[in-house]
């Protein structure tokens, strides 16, 4: 057993979703655990600051200080494709990525469908660094969405909720079963939204970049049209079983992000994530076009004039397969609603859906690739980019990150926040520093990431798990 | 453990750089004028009795198609030899492509092989801007997906530019129509970004399953071309029938239909569609300027997108097209080699 870190963190900029609090703090550990936070202004004036957003002010600190962060999907190909991925390389890109637990989709190869399948999914040779790998378990059996797979073994087993991901439950009867079962067993259904029906082929999000570039449309309807149905079977199958849970992950379009709103509003247990790139990327980026997506002028699907800021003509960069992911980048419009969505408390988490892959897999024709982006060690700075446009505020943020997510795991993992006497669950970010995701920065296996080369804010300069060290940058 | 190489990082040639055709999106009247004139010299090459140059003798250029083609692939092998380059023929469905080999590892050995020049077909939008970055060496894009056909555009202007040009050769003040099923056409789209850049009012019509997004994008070509261009740009909008397409028009264009939209739902039948949207004399004489002239990228369904009178009549342009193929391929190619496309 390592032994707890003790250490002087200084004075930084302290943002605690768990309390709401927020401000500069003198933050000391001892043991392993929290020693001692000082509030420079005094735990009201934090609480105060933490409403109104959780930003300094000039002449504050700028380091950073926020509980370890929380990712509700990735994927580290453990077993099946390591050579893009393992637990012990996905454990050391997540702690670079400043993050304390990570849950893992059930598609392997095979698909974690037994206790077996999902221990190894987290299993780690030789040391630990000590990142919580949490394993989701498969709905159905092989993920092939015929018969359900065995819940109470994979619950018994530590499974922290259940999914198929990288296709829906597209059985109607089954998703409902899939839903009582697993609230029976007080679990959720992580749910990805899809008609395959509608997607089939798809290449990139049905509009302008679609049409100008030749790319077979993926359409927005084949994400809203799921998401209905999920929500009539959740409010069906909460008839049954009163502790049903759903959350949507990577929802990427406003007419989706709205249903789930509207479901919230009626009190239903229903939640979503959006992912990094949702929030940041366009399908512009699939022409070259690399803006961000705050960059480019949003505008409602009716007005046909607005937004013509520059030519869609592809760029030498054009149909990089880093780009291609399922549900495909859509507009900037769809991008805002994910961003209010976060705001909004709407999506409860940035997740994400971090997704290796070998080059071979990569290295392709566009409609050909595989999908994914592998995103764990650019999460934080993507947000922190869209923090720099006054798109998210910390507070935001670190409830996106922390709290959110925590919020749809079994309470043993919830986050304790910065709290004296705590474990130190933490991590120091530098947000004034900036870096260059590249091979050498880049702790993973696969550098599957349009960001390769590209100037990021926030770099993590310690992340703490239970009190141990599971990284720490190299001395400024 | 060593870390998956990103593909951004194995780039060979940037794609912008001026030994690539990958695209005609964003070009000048001026930039097209010039391919017009280095195809002419070529036309006055092709007229010699020797036929041919040896501008490109020691230069291997390979043709590879991954999807079938007869006038694009041979117009190429012509051009490629009129200039004495020596080809390389490659054939996709007996080659190792068959057990999986991908198209970057195909271009690595067609480059380990001493190809100069490689010519893509490929049935996947944006596989040309792949092979740009993996083959250091010029990659023309002979069609991609549904995206772009830059050499069809170009002949196409050519012929335009000698039956119905104006003094220097531009489209001002013309009219021309497309019509057919624009949304799975790369030779629609690349059509679409010269003939505005060369001043042309161009009119698009389609079923309507097959023209989605089409009005949006002809808007958004006009405004960019007038952005850049001023008023020596064209336009192109999308209208409502054929009918509308072909009023007062110089040149109307049919597409091919392919016979797998029928089973789609795309379209009821053939015959109805010949009825709706098929190129007839009847129809040319009641809308068309006289004169009309008429094209169609080939292979043609005579009797549903263009009927055979109207095809092979005195209005046609068809052969013209494939006949113009030879000198404008050769004039990419050899603008390839001096690292001089646009």
């Amino acid at each position: 057993m390592s032994h707890g870190v003790t250490r002087d963190l200084g004075t930084l900029w302290v943002v605690d979703p768990v309390a709401e609090l927020a401000g500069a703090a003198n933050v000391a550990l001892r043991d392993g655990r929290i020693e001692r936070v000082d509030w420079r202004d005094g735990a009201e004036a934090a609480a105060a600051r933490f409403r109104a957003g959780g930003e300094p002010d000039l002449g504050d600190p700028t380091d950073l200080l926020l509980p370890a962060l929380i990712d509700l999907h990735a994927h580290f190909r453990q077993p099946g494709a390591a050579a893009s991925e393992d637990a012990a390389s996905g454990e050391r890109a997540a702690a670079h990525g400043g993050y304390g637990t990570v849950c893992l989709m059930p598609n392997s190869e095979p698909a974690a469908d037994s206790a077996e399948i999902l221990a190894s999914m987290v299993r780690v040779d030789g040391a630990r660094r000590g990142v919580r790998l949490l394993p989701i378990g498969a709905a159905t059996r092989g993920r092939a969405g015929t018969a359900l797979a065995p819940l109470a073994n994979l619950a018994a087993a530590g499974a922290i909720g259940f999914s198929d991901d990288g296709s829906p439950i597209a059985d109607a009867a089954l998703f409902r079963a899939a839903l009582i079962g697993a609230g029976a067993l007080g679990l959720p259904v992580i749910e990805h939204a899809e008609a395959p029906h509608l997607t089939a082929g798809g290449e990139a999000a049905d509009g302008a970049v679609a049409t100008r570039l030749g790319m077979r449309p993926w359409p927005s309807a084949g994400e809203i049209e799921a998401v209905a149905r999920d929500i009539a079977l959740l409010r069906e199958a909460l008839a049954t079983e009163p502790r049903v849970r759903l959350h949507l992950t990577h929802l990427s379009t406003a007419a989706a992000l709205d249903l789930v709103r509207s479901a919230r509003a009626e009190g239903l247990p229903v939640s979503c994530d959006v992912t990094p790139h949702h929030i940041a990327f366009t399908d512009r980026w699939i022409a070259g076009d690399r803006r961000w997506a705050w960059e480019l002028v949003a505008h409602g699907s009716s007005d046909r004039s607005a937004d013509q800021s520059s030519a869609l003509d592809p760029t030498p960069e054009a149909f990089d397969s880093n780009v291609r992911v399922c549900p495909p980048l859509r507009g900037a419009d769809d991008a805002a609603a994910c961003r209010a969505a976060l705001r909004d408390g709407t999506a409860l988490a940035i997740a994400t859906d971090h997704a290796p892959h070998s080059r071979e897999r990569k290295e392709m024709e566009f409609g050909l690739a595989a999908n994914g982006i592998a995103g764990i060690e650019t999460a934080l700075s993507v947000a922190l980019a869209a923090r720099a446009a006054g798109e998210l505020s910390l507070a935001t943020i670190a409830r996106s990150f922390v709290t959110g997510p925590a919020s749809l795991l079994p309470a043993a993992h919830a986050s304790r926040g910065i709290s004296v006497g705590a474990p130190a669950d933490l991590v120091v970010i530098a947000a004034a520093a900036t870096w260059t995701p590249s091979r050498a920065t880049l702790a993973g296996k696969s550098l599957n990431t349009p960001l390769i080369g590209r100037a990021l804010p926030g770099v993590v300069r310690l992340t703490l798990v239970s009190g141990v060290v599971v990284w720490e940058a190299p001395e400024r | 453990m060593t870390p998956n190489e990103a593909p951004r990082s194995r780039a060979a040639g940037a794609p912008s750089d001026h030994r690539h055709l990958l695209d005609v999106a964003g070009l000048e009247w001026g930039q097209l004028r010039r391919l017009l004139d280095v195809a002419g010299q070529m036309r006055a090459i092709l007229a010699t009795p020797e036929r041919r140059s040896d501008e490109l003798r020691g230069t291997i250029v390979a043709t590879l198609f991954y999807e079938a083609s007869t006038r694009t692939r041979l117009s190429f092998e012509i051009a490629a030899r009129a200039l004495g380059a020596e080809l390389l023929s490659f054939d996709v469905g007996t080659s190792s492509v068959g057990k999986g080999e991908s198209l970057v590892d195909t271009l690595r050995t067609l480059r380990a092989l001493g190809a100069d020049v490689v010519v893509l077909r490929h049935e996947r939008s944006g596989a040309p801007w792949l092979a740009a970055r993996a083959f250091d060496g010029s990659v023309i894009n002979a069609g991609d997906g549904w995206h772009a056909h830059p050499t069809q555009a170009l002949l196409d202007l050519s012929v335009l530019s000698a039956r119905i040009g104006g003094a220097d050769g531009s489209l001002r003040g013309r009219s021309i129509a497309i019509i057919g099923d624009l949304l799975h056409s790369r030779v629609v789209r690349s059509n679409l970004h010269t003939l505005i850049a060369a001043g042309a009012s161009v009119r698009l019509a389609g079923p309507a399953n097959l023209v989605a997004g089409f009005a949006d994008l002809a808007d958004a070509l006009t405004r960019e071309a007038r952005a850049r261009s001023g008023d020596a740009a064209g336009s192109a909008q999308l209208v409502a029938s054929i009918d509308a397409a072909l009023d007062g028009v110089d040149a109307a264009m049919a597409l091919r239909i392919q016979r797998e939209r029928l089973s789609g739902g795309e379209i009821d039948s053939l015959e109805g569609y010949r009825r709706d949207w098929g190129l007839t004399e009847e129809r040319l004489a009641a809308r068309a300027a006289s004169g009309c002239l008429v094209m169609h990228p080939g292979p043609m369904n005579e009797g549903v997108e263009i009927d055979a009178d109207v095809a092979d009549g005195q209005r046609s342009l068809v052969l013209d097209q494939v006949a113009a193929g030879v000198p404008m391929r050769m004039a990419v190619l050899s603008l390839a080699a001096r690292g001089e496309l646009p």
